[in-house]
Protein backbone atom coordinates (compact mmCIF):
# COMPACT_ATOMS: atom_id res chain seq x y z
CA UNK A 1 0.00 0.00 0.00
CA UNK A 2 0.86 3.51 -0.63
CA UNK A 3 2.49 4.97 2.24
CA UNK A 4 2.10 9.00 2.69
CA UNK A 5 3.89 12.00 3.54
CA UNK A 6 1.42 14.19 3.92
CA UNK A 7 -2.54 13.85 3.77
CA UNK A 8 -4.36 14.23 0.56
CA UNK A 9 -5.77 17.82 0.08
CA UNK A 10 -8.68 17.63 -2.28
CA UNK A 11 -8.09 21.21 -4.17
CA UNK A 12 -4.49 19.54 -5.22
CA UNK A 13 -6.42 16.29 -6.50
CA UNK A 14 -9.05 18.23 -8.39
CA UNK A 15 -6.54 20.60 -10.17
CA UNK A 16 -4.06 17.51 -11.02
CA UNK A 17 -7.01 15.41 -12.18
CA UNK A 18 -7.95 18.21 -14.41
CA UNK A 19 -4.63 19.06 -15.47
CA UNK A 20 -3.83 15.33 -16.98
CA UNK A 21 -7.32 14.93 -18.32
CA UNK A 22 -7.05 18.20 -20.28
CA UNK A 23 -3.71 16.73 -21.42
CA UNK A 24 -5.21 13.05 -22.54
CA UNK A 25 -7.74 14.82 -24.75
CA UNK A 26 -5.06 17.33 -26.77
CA UNK A 27 -3.14 14.25 -27.34
CA UNK A 28 -6.17 11.50 -28.17
CA UNK A 29 -7.55 14.17 -29.79
CA UNK A 30 -10.89 11.76 -30.41
CA UNK A 31 -14.01 12.63 -28.48
CA UNK A 32 -15.81 9.37 -28.24
CA UNK A 33 -17.40 8.04 -24.58
CA UNK A 34 -15.20 5.30 -23.88
CA UNK A 35 -12.30 7.15 -24.54
CA UNK A 36 -12.75 10.30 -22.39
CA UNK A 37 -14.42 7.61 -19.62
CA UNK A 38 -10.62 5.76 -20.01
CA UNK A 39 -8.89 9.20 -19.29
CA UNK A 40 -10.86 10.35 -16.76
CA UNK A 41 -10.18 7.21 -14.66
CA UNK A 42 -6.66 7.32 -15.64
CA UNK A 43 -6.09 11.14 -14.38
CA UNK A 44 -7.90 10.39 -10.99
CA UNK A 45 -5.52 7.09 -10.58
CA UNK A 46 -2.48 9.21 -11.33
CA UNK A 47 -3.15 12.13 -9.13
CA UNK A 48 -4.08 10.01 -6.14
CA UNK A 49 -0.95 8.17 -6.20
CA UNK A 50 0.80 11.28 -6.83
CA UNK A 51 -0.85 13.60 -4.45
CA UNK A 52 1.73 12.96 -2.05
CA UNK A 53 4.92 14.72 -3.20
CA UNK A 54 3.63 18.81 -3.64
CA UNK A 55 2.04 20.81 -1.58
CA UNK A 56 2.25 23.93 -3.73
CA UNK A 57 -1.16 24.89 -5.35
CA UNK A 58 -0.86 28.35 -7.23
CA UNK A 59 -3.81 30.01 -7.24
CA UNK A 60 -5.09 31.41 -10.36
CA UNK A 61 -4.13 35.34 -8.99
CA UNK A 62 -0.31 33.42 -9.20
CA UNK A 63 -0.86 32.23 -12.94
CA UNK A 64 -2.03 35.43 -13.85
CA UNK A 65 1.31 37.10 -13.18
CA UNK A 66 3.42 34.38 -13.99
CA UNK A 67 1.47 35.23 -17.65
CA UNK A 68 2.36 38.51 -17.56
CA UNK A 69 5.38 38.18 -16.54
CA UNK A 70 6.18 35.92 -19.66
CA UNK A 71 6.51 38.37 -22.43
CA UNK A 72 8.85 40.59 -20.62
CA UNK A 73 11.40 37.47 -19.89
CA UNK A 74 10.71 37.12 -23.91
CA UNK A 75 11.62 40.23 -24.78
CA UNK A 76 14.76 39.78 -22.23
CA UNK A 77 15.94 36.19 -24.28
CA UNK A 78 15.18 38.37 -27.91
CA UNK A 79 18.05 40.96 -26.48
CA UNK A 80 20.43 38.49 -25.13
CA UNK A 81 20.11 36.63 -28.20
CA UNK A 82 21.03 39.30 -30.64
CA UNK A 83 24.19 40.12 -28.12
CA UNK A 84 25.38 36.54 -28.10
CA UNK A 85 24.87 35.95 -31.89
CA UNK A 86 27.54 38.88 -32.54
CA UNK A 87 29.84 37.69 -29.58
CA UNK A 88 29.89 34.52 -31.87
CA UNK A 89 30.34 36.12 -35.47
CA UNK A 90 32.87 38.78 -34.27
CA UNK A 91 36.16 37.45 -35.12
CA UNK A 92 37.77 38.44 -32.58
CA UNK A 93 35.98 36.21 -30.18
CA UNK A 94 36.12 38.80 -27.35
CA UNK A 95 34.25 36.72 -24.19
CA UNK A 96 35.28 37.18 -20.73
CA UNK A 97 33.61 34.12 -19.15
CA UNK A 98 33.04 34.51 -14.99
CA UNK A 99 31.48 33.29 -12.31
CA UNK A 100 29.21 35.31 -10.25
CA UNK A 101 27.74 34.43 -7.02
CA UNK A 102 23.86 35.60 -6.34
CA UNK A 103 21.93 35.67 -2.96
CA UNK A 104 18.74 36.14 -3.61
CA UNK A 105 16.04 37.58 -1.24
CA UNK A 106 13.41 35.09 -2.05
CA UNK A 107 11.83 32.95 0.30
CA UNK A 108 9.99 30.31 -1.79
CA UNK A 109 10.97 27.33 -3.44
CA UNK A 110 8.71 28.13 -6.63
CA UNK A 111 10.19 31.25 -6.77
CA UNK A 112 14.03 30.39 -6.70
CA UNK A 113 12.74 27.32 -9.14
CA UNK A 114 11.58 30.16 -11.55
CA UNK A 115 14.50 32.62 -11.09
CA UNK A 116 16.88 29.64 -12.15
CA UNK A 117 14.79 28.43 -15.26
CA UNK A 118 14.58 32.02 -16.31
CA UNK A 119 18.52 32.56 -15.72
CA UNK A 120 19.61 29.43 -17.65
CA UNK A 121 16.80 30.15 -20.50
CA UNK A 122 18.31 33.66 -21.35
CA UNK A 123 20.97 32.91 -23.58
CA UNK A 124 24.67 34.26 -21.98
CA UNK A 125 23.68 33.06 -18.72
CA UNK A 126 24.02 29.95 -17.37
CA UNK A 127 22.54 28.52 -13.70
CA UNK A 128 25.55 26.48 -12.60
CA UNK A 129 24.09 25.53 -8.86
CA UNK A 130 21.86 26.27 -6.40
CA UNK A 131 21.74 25.69 -2.56
CA UNK A 132 18.71 27.33 -0.74
CA UNK A 133 18.78 31.07 -1.72
CA UNK A 134 22.30 31.09 -3.18
CA UNK A 135 22.54 30.78 -6.91
CA UNK A 136 25.85 30.57 -8.47
CA UNK A 137 25.70 31.58 -12.48
CA UNK A 138 27.95 31.48 -15.06
CA UNK A 139 27.90 33.93 -17.52
CA UNK A 140 29.92 34.82 -20.73
CA UNK A 141 30.98 38.48 -20.89
CA UNK A 142 30.71 41.07 -18.71
CA UNK A 143 27.27 42.99 -20.56
CA UNK A 144 25.07 39.35 -20.05
CA UNK A 145 26.53 39.55 -16.14
CA UNK A 146 25.89 43.02 -15.80
CA UNK A 147 21.82 42.03 -15.58
CA UNK A 148 22.32 39.27 -12.86
CA UNK A 149 24.57 41.85 -10.83
CA UNK A 150 21.59 44.52 -11.65
CA UNK A 151 19.01 41.76 -10.16
CA UNK A 152 16.57 42.77 -12.46
CA UNK A 153 14.96 39.63 -13.19
CA UNK A 154 14.62 38.81 -9.30
CA UNK A 155 13.32 42.04 -8.78
CA UNK A 156 10.48 40.94 -11.41
CA UNK A 157 10.23 37.89 -9.46
CA UNK A 158 9.86 38.73 -6.09
CA UNK A 159 6.79 40.83 -7.24
CA UNK A 160 5.23 37.79 -8.54
CA UNK A 161 5.46 36.42 -5.21
CA UNK A 162 4.63 39.57 -2.79
CA UNK A 163 1.37 37.85 -1.67
CA UNK A 164 2.44 34.01 -0.84
CA UNK A 165 3.20 32.69 2.42
CA UNK A 166 6.89 32.12 2.52
CA UNK A 167 7.90 28.15 2.74
CA UNK A 168 11.76 28.52 2.42
CA UNK B 1 0.55 33.07 -44.64
CA UNK B 2 3.29 30.80 -46.07
CA UNK B 3 5.19 34.39 -46.66
CA UNK B 4 4.97 34.16 -42.46
CA UNK B 5 5.62 31.20 -42.73
CA UNK B 6 8.97 31.50 -44.51
CA UNK B 7 10.40 34.31 -42.62
CA UNK B 8 10.22 32.78 -39.25
CA UNK B 9 11.93 29.63 -40.32
CA UNK B 10 14.51 32.00 -42.23
CA UNK B 11 15.12 33.21 -38.84
CA UNK B 12 15.52 30.57 -36.65
CA UNK B 13 17.62 28.66 -39.14
CA UNK B 14 20.08 31.60 -38.70
CA UNK B 15 20.04 31.51 -34.96
CA UNK B 16 20.53 27.23 -35.39
CA UNK B 17 23.41 28.03 -37.70
CA UNK B 18 24.76 30.64 -35.49
CA UNK B 19 24.57 28.28 -32.41
CA UNK B 20 26.67 25.58 -34.50
CA UNK B 21 29.41 27.71 -35.31
CA UNK B 22 29.27 29.09 -31.42
CA UNK B 23 30.07 24.74 -30.27
CA UNK B 24 32.87 24.62 -32.79
CA UNK B 25 34.40 27.93 -31.93
CA UNK B 26 33.77 28.64 -28.29
CA UNK B 27 36.85 27.58 -25.60
CA UNK B 28 35.00 25.61 -23.04
CA UNK B 29 32.16 23.23 -21.59
CA UNK B 30 30.90 26.54 -20.24
CA UNK B 31 30.99 28.81 -22.83
CA UNK B 32 29.67 26.01 -25.36
CA UNK B 33 26.84 25.61 -23.38
CA UNK B 34 25.48 29.15 -24.21
CA UNK B 35 25.76 28.58 -27.60
CA UNK B 36 23.11 25.26 -27.23
CA UNK B 37 21.13 27.47 -25.05
CA UNK B 38 20.94 29.55 -27.81
CA UNK B 39 19.63 27.32 -29.94
CA UNK B 40 16.94 26.25 -27.22
CA UNK B 41 15.53 29.15 -26.76
CA UNK B 42 15.14 30.73 -29.46
CA UNK B 43 16.28 28.88 -32.73
CA UNK B 44 13.59 25.97 -31.96
CA UNK B 45 10.84 28.57 -31.22
CA UNK B 46 11.08 30.31 -34.60
CA UNK B 47 11.27 27.47 -35.95
CA UNK B 48 7.68 25.86 -34.60
CA UNK B 49 6.28 29.10 -34.90
CA UNK B 50 6.70 28.95 -38.64
CA UNK B 51 5.70 25.56 -39.03
CA UNK B 52 2.58 26.44 -36.79
CA UNK B 53 1.79 29.45 -39.12
CA UNK B 54 2.08 27.14 -42.33
CA UNK B 55 -0.13 24.36 -40.68
CA UNK B 56 -2.90 27.09 -39.73
CA UNK B 57 -5.31 26.69 -36.63
CA UNK B 58 -6.17 22.92 -35.79
CA UNK B 59 -5.43 20.33 -33.64
CA UNK B 60 -2.06 19.86 -34.86
CA UNK B 61 -0.93 23.37 -34.03
CA UNK B 62 -2.05 23.24 -30.52
CA UNK B 63 0.10 20.23 -30.27
CA UNK B 64 2.85 22.12 -31.70
CA UNK B 65 2.47 24.49 -28.75
CA UNK B 66 2.67 21.73 -26.06
CA UNK B 67 6.36 20.69 -27.58
CA UNK B 68 7.20 23.96 -27.65
CA UNK B 69 6.14 24.68 -23.99
CA UNK B 70 7.55 21.24 -23.38
CA UNK B 71 11.08 22.30 -24.93
CA UNK B 72 10.79 25.27 -22.89
CA UNK B 73 10.60 23.59 -19.37
CA UNK B 74 13.13 20.77 -19.99
CA UNK B 75 15.41 22.47 -21.85
CA UNK B 76 17.12 24.36 -18.43
CA UNK B 77 16.96 21.45 -16.67
CA UNK B 78 19.42 19.71 -18.31
CA UNK B 79 21.79 22.19 -19.38
CA UNK B 80 21.48 23.23 -15.77
CA UNK B 81 21.87 19.44 -14.91
CA UNK B 82 24.85 19.12 -17.32
CA UNK B 83 26.75 22.29 -16.25
CA UNK B 84 26.40 21.10 -12.44
CA UNK B 85 27.98 17.73 -12.81
CA UNK B 86 30.34 19.59 -14.74
CA UNK B 87 31.57 21.90 -12.06
CA UNK B 88 30.33 19.39 -9.21
CA UNK B 89 33.50 17.34 -11.11
CA UNK B 90 35.82 20.10 -10.69
CA UNK B 91 36.25 21.19 -14.23
CA UNK B 92 37.66 24.78 -14.30
CA UNK B 93 35.91 27.63 -16.71
CA UNK B 94 38.15 29.11 -19.10
CA UNK B 95 39.76 32.15 -18.53
CA UNK B 96 40.87 34.92 -20.78
CA UNK B 97 44.20 35.09 -18.59
CA UNK B 98 45.91 31.50 -18.98
CA UNK B 99 45.52 31.77 -22.34
CA UNK C 1 7.01 25.79 -50.32
CA UNK C 2 7.78 22.18 -50.82
CA UNK C 3 11.37 22.92 -52.00
CA UNK C 4 11.60 25.51 -49.35
CA UNK C 5 10.92 22.58 -46.37
CA UNK C 6 13.57 20.46 -48.47
CA UNK C 7 16.00 23.36 -47.75
CA UNK C 8 15.55 23.24 -43.94
CA UNK C 9 15.51 19.57 -43.92
CA UNK C 10 19.00 19.55 -45.90
CA UNK C 11 20.49 22.15 -43.21
CA UNK C 12 19.06 20.67 -40.59
CA UNK C 13 21.38 17.44 -41.20
CA UNK C 14 24.42 19.53 -42.40
CA UNK C 15 24.14 21.09 -38.74
CA UNK C 16 23.44 17.57 -36.92
CA UNK C 17 27.05 16.70 -38.77
CA UNK C 18 28.44 19.79 -37.45
CA UNK C 19 27.05 18.91 -33.75
CA UNK C 20 28.84 15.24 -34.52
CA UNK C 21 32.09 17.12 -34.64
CA UNK C 22 31.50 17.90 -31.21
CA UNK C 23 30.89 14.81 -29.92
CA UNK C 24 32.98 12.96 -31.54
CA UNK C 25 36.14 15.26 -30.51
CA UNK C 26 34.87 17.43 -27.12
CA UNK C 27 38.31 17.13 -25.09
CA UNK C 28 35.93 16.47 -22.20
CA UNK C 29 32.87 13.79 -21.78
CA UNK C 30 30.24 16.84 -20.43
CA UNK C 31 30.91 18.06 -24.27
CA UNK C 32 30.22 15.02 -25.80
CA UNK C 33 26.71 15.43 -23.65
CA UNK C 34 26.10 18.84 -24.56
CA UNK C 35 26.27 17.92 -27.96
CA UNK C 36 23.96 14.63 -27.91
CA UNK C 37 21.53 17.32 -26.49
CA UNK C 38 22.32 19.85 -28.97
CA UNK C 39 21.22 16.74 -31.57
CA UNK C 40 17.92 16.04 -29.94
CA UNK C 41 16.70 19.32 -30.07
CA UNK C 42 17.32 19.83 -33.89
CA UNK C 43 15.81 15.92 -34.38
CA UNK C 44 12.83 17.32 -32.37
CA UNK C 45 12.34 19.96 -34.84
CA UNK C 46 13.42 18.08 -37.45
CA UNK C 47 10.78 15.57 -36.71
CA UNK C 48 8.38 17.80 -37.19
CA UNK C 49 9.54 19.34 -40.18
CA UNK C 50 9.47 16.02 -41.75
CA UNK C 51 6.05 15.57 -40.71
CA UNK C 52 5.23 18.76 -42.82
CA UNK C 53 6.94 17.58 -45.99
CA UNK C 54 4.77 14.38 -46.12
CA UNK C 55 1.50 16.16 -44.59
CA UNK C 56 1.29 13.29 -41.47
CA UNK C 57 1.88 16.33 -38.87
CA UNK C 58 -0.64 13.96 -36.37
CA UNK C 59 1.89 10.98 -36.71
CA UNK C 60 4.86 12.86 -36.53
CA UNK C 61 4.18 15.80 -33.38
CA UNK C 62 3.02 12.43 -31.22
CA UNK C 63 6.84 10.68 -31.59
CA UNK C 64 8.60 14.21 -31.46
CA UNK C 65 6.81 15.01 -28.02
CA UNK C 66 7.75 11.39 -26.96
CA UNK C 67 11.36 12.35 -27.93
CA UNK C 68 11.39 15.11 -26.01
CA UNK C 69 10.75 13.14 -23.09
CA UNK C 70 12.91 10.69 -23.28
CA UNK C 71 15.75 12.63 -24.28
CA UNK C 72 14.88 15.01 -20.99
CA UNK C 73 15.12 11.26 -18.30
CA UNK C 74 18.28 9.91 -20.56
CA UNK C 75 19.78 13.66 -20.16
CA UNK C 76 19.50 13.95 -16.41
CA UNK C 77 20.90 10.21 -15.56
CA UNK C 78 24.07 10.53 -17.57
CA UNK C 79 23.94 13.71 -15.65
CA UNK C 80 23.59 12.28 -12.62
CA UNK C 81 25.87 9.64 -13.15
CA UNK C 82 28.83 11.77 -14.10
CA UNK C 83 28.02 13.88 -11.23
CA UNK C 84 28.42 11.12 -8.55
CA UNK C 85 31.58 9.17 -10.50
CA UNK C 86 33.64 12.42 -10.99
CA UNK C 87 35.91 13.34 -14.32
CA UNK C 88 36.84 9.86 -15.95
Amino acid sequence: MVTRSRPISSEFLFLKTITLFVFWVLFSASFEWVHLGLGLIFSFAVAWLNSGHSPFVPRFRLWLRIFLYIPWLFYEIIRSSLHLSKLILHPALPIDPHLISVESKLHHHAAVVLLGNSITLTPGTITAEVDRNNLIVHAIDKVSGADIVSKQIELKIADIFKDEKPDL
Amino acid sequence: MNILAIIFMSAGLFFLVVAAIGVVRLPDVFSRSHAVSLTDSLGAFLMLIGVAFHEGLDTNTLKILVVLVLLYILNPVIAHATIRAALRSGLKPWKKENL
Amino acid sequence: MTTFFFFVLMSLGILIGVYLYRVLKGPTIFDRVLGLNGISTKAIISLIVIGVYFDRVDMFIDISTGYALINLVGALAVAKYLEEKGLP
